[in-house]
């Protein structure tokens, strides 16, 4: 039993060192390739357990394969029409063709040097193809934002692709400012804007307010008359009923004149100051001066 | 964590030697044991001694293989995801918290990305540069740092789309600053007019597709002692960052400044589109949740023209509610309510004759006592008439049997009303020989009412 587990133990031991030297792990988020003295032979494209010659034939070299960030120096720029502008630009990139890369840049720190230097003049050369007007504008349908950073990703990208074996996944404007100078005429106008849109809001107040107003005093008037006439109405309507009265009065229309001439004196006479001279012949006073001659009638 | 594992397993591969050595030390105390009944004391004590170290070894052994399929099983912790990497691919991605079992080493690794947490990121990059002073400062002074202009290298602001109709005379006044200040021509008169904004975001995001986030995102080892969340959080955020700012950047200049004042709804939302869009794009398999304008802010620069601005607006709303109480009231003092409704109607000629009715009699004010007033004469010379009428029908049978008795009487009764309610009378006699004078009376025509007045006065 012994003799037997022993070499069993070592084939094990042995079969394991041949693994260590022969077999190799890419991971999901890697790149490789294999090099065989120093010359690259194969790319290794997908994940998994490689095999490859022991050390000193076949070496692997592995490539990070992830998205990377790039920020692009801080920089002035002109656009078409001369205007400076401050830009910030940023890459999203990863190592695509792994061969390519170690030909052309080897280290991540490398790349990113030359994607810098490459980001900066794509930036530069196509923002001076549009004008100051094409990033902001008063009309939202006259702004090229996205035109732009679309075109800058087709001029990039093509060229790192083929020159370093990078992927370049997204470009982006990340920072868009005027030169300082600039910022002082801007903020002369926001402020003349301002003070025109003041002097608009206290004169649209006003005339709102005045506009109330008057449509309050229209309606009073409106009112009031429509009021004035229904009333009259009204009174017309007591005018007309009393005609039924005057008929039965028809009956006897002397006396009814009469009665309604007394009526009238009664009411104007009776109030107020009032003086009267009065000559003695007019009933009743005509019975200071004497006895009227009264004759007894007979009795029917 | 992949320094944490090579350890772990290092060990573990130590015990699956130690396993492979297992059956045989077993054997050998067998054959020792079946030679030593002929050996002496000292002989059998050996093997009894070894016998028992042995038993020992083999007790060690167990409970170290137990250990070893016990330290295959790790954790998974509920918010977090695990992907199980079996030679460097992805072999299987847990679906639940638990516990997950993973082979030693070289084989299987199992890396934990949490998932489904809300990650906090805030972007002050288009904020104005506070100094020490500014942020510790007690309350909301106004900021110590205050330049007639904003460094772009120092200042962050985002740029804000002029209103159409203010492009025209913002050219003209730009023409004009431009010409006084010699400064350098801004960019002008193509509808390029342009505002100022400061703003502060608030970012939230998870991680929703952890294979792609695995895949494709860049993430720096993790040292011992540190947290993969952390180191995580720390790695991704540059890159977030980046693609928040852009997005802002480019939202931004699609809205005004008062737009951005007053935070419409819509510029987040724009923001969070653009910068989901980009997110997706690449495959990072991180979900913005939600984007939050915190404060925006025009250039304190600008302050006094935008606080009258502010004010003007507040006092032209002044104006307008005062306007409106006017109204209210002179409405109320005419018709009470229904003013506004009764005077449409009547102008429209949209009610019908009850509608119209209704309105009326519910109408108070003014209105109602003109109506009021003529009911009452209508009441009144209604009644008198009907008076009048019965009072003389009352008479007529009367008056017809000796008409000349029942008048004078009447007539009588009247003349003595009046007179008795007279202030002075004078009774004039006319004679013949009186005929040819005139008589003069000095009436007093001072108002009595005066008189009256004077009186309490004195």
């Amino acid at each position: 039993m012994r003799n037997i587990a022993i070499p069993i133990l070592i084939a094990v031991i042995f079969l394991i060192l041949v693994a260590y030297l022969v077999a190799f792990q890419v991971r999901e988020n890697e790149l490789a390739f294999v090099m065989r003295f120093g010359n690259p032979v194969r790319p290794i494209t997908t994940p998994g357990l490689k095999l490859k010659w022991p050390t000193p034939i076949e070496r692997v070299q592995k490539f990070d394969a992830r998205l990377r960030l790039l920020e692009a120096e801080i920089g002035q720029t002109t656009t078409k029409g001369k205007v400076p502008i401050i830009v910030s630009t940023y890459i999203v990139w990863r190592v695509k063709d792994p061969l390519q890369f170690y030909n052309s840049v080897r280290t991540i720190e490398e790349a990113e040097n030359k994607l810098r230097s490459q980001t900066n003049d794509t930036q530069n050369r196509i923002i001076g193809q549009y004008t100051f007007a094409e990033f902001v504008n008063s009309d939202p349908d006259r702004i090229k934002f996205d035109e732009i950073q679309t075109k800058m990703l087709a001029d990039l990208s093509p060229r790192v692709a083929k020159d370093y074996g990078i992927e370049v996944k997204t470009l982006g404007i990340k920072q868009l400012k005027i030169s300082q100078d600039n910022t002082k005429a801007v903020f002369a106008r926001m402020t003349a804007e301002r003070k025109r849109r003041t002097e608009a809001t206290i004169a649209m107040g006003n005339a709102e307010a005045m506009t109330i107003r008057t449509k309050a005093d229209e309606i009073r008037t409106g009112l009031l008359a429509a009021a004035e006439g229904r009333a009259k109405a009204i009174r017309g309507q007591g005018d007309a009923e009393t005609a039924k009265y005057l008929e039965k009065m028809e009956q006897a229309p002397d006396l009814a004149i009469f009665l309604r001439n007394l009526e009238a004196l009664r009411t104007m006479l009776t109030s107020g100051r009032t003086t009267y001279v009065i000559p003695t012949d007019s009933e009743p006073f005509s019975l200071l001066k004497k006895m009227p001659s009264l004759k007894a009638s007979e009795p029917k | 964590m992949s320094h944490e594992h090579e350890h772990k397993h290092d060990h573990e591969h130590e015990h699956e030697h130690d396993h492979d050595h297992g059956p045989e030390p077993a054997e050998a105390t067998q054959t020792q044991g079946r030679g030593g009944r002929e050996l002496d004391a000292a002989g059998r004590s050996l093997s009894d001694a070894l016998r028992i170290s042995f038993a020992i070894l083999k007790v060690i052994m167990i409970v170290l293989v137990i250990g070893f399929i016990a330290s295959g099983f790790r954790t998974v912790q509920s918010g977090e995801k695990g992907i199980i990497l079996r030679f460097g691919k992805i072999h299987r991605i847990t679906t639940q918290p638990g516990s997950v079992w993973v082979l030693p080493f070289p084989i299987d690794e199992l890396v934990r990305i949490p998932s489904d947490r809300q990650i906090n990121l805030p972007v002050n990059t288009f904020w104005y540069r506070e100094t020490r002073e500014d942020i510790m400062g007690p309350g909301t002074i106004p900021r110590n740092y205050r330049a007639d202009s904003l460094d772009p290298l120092l200042e962050g602001y985002c740029l804000t789309r002029s209103e159409k109709s203010d492009a025209q005379i913002g050219a003209a006044v730009q023409r004009v600053v431009a010409a006084d200040a010699n400064l350098a021509l801004a960019p002008q008169s193509d509808g390029s007019d342009y505002g100022i904004v400061h703003t502060r975001w608030q970012i939230n995001y998870q991680i929703n597709n952890v294979d792609q986030f695995f895949r494709n995102v860049y993430v720096a080892d993790v040292k011992p002692g540190q947290v993969y969340s952390d180191i995580m959080t720390q790695s991704i955020t540059p890159m977030l960052r980046s693609v928040i700012e852009d997005a802002v950047v480019q939202a931004m200049v699609h809205y005004t400044i008062d737009e951005a004042i007053q935070s419409v709804d819509t510029i987040p939302d724009r923001v969070k589109q653009l910068a989901q869009k980009k997110l997706t794009d690449m495959g990072s398999g991180v979900t913005v949740t939600s984007v939050l304008l915190v404060k925006a802010e025009w250039p304190k620069q600008v302050d006094q023209a935008f606080a009258a601005s502010i004010a003007a607006s507040q006092m032209s709303q002044a104006a307008i509610t005062e306007a409106k109480t006017y109204a209210e009231n002179r409405l109320n003092e005419v018709a009470g309510l229904v003013a506004r409704q009764l005077y449409q109607g009547l102008v429209d000629g949209t009610l019908d004759d009850a509608q119209c009715e209704a309105l009326w009699s519910q109408a108070a004010g003014q209105v109602r006592d003109r109506i009021a007033q003529a009911e009452a004469y209508k009441t009144t010379v209604v009644e008198s008439a009907k008076a009048n009428a019965d009072y003389l029908l009352s008479l007529l049978p009367e008056y017809r049997k000796r008409p000349e008795l029942v008048a004078r009487g009447i007539y009588a009764a009247a003349i003595e009303t009046i007179l008795a309610a007279a202030d002075e009378k004078f009774i004039v006699e006319l004679s013949e020989v009186a005929r040819e004078r005139q008589v003069r009376i000095n009436l007093n025509r001072e108002p009595v009412k005066k008189k009256q007045g004077q009186q309490t006065t004195n």
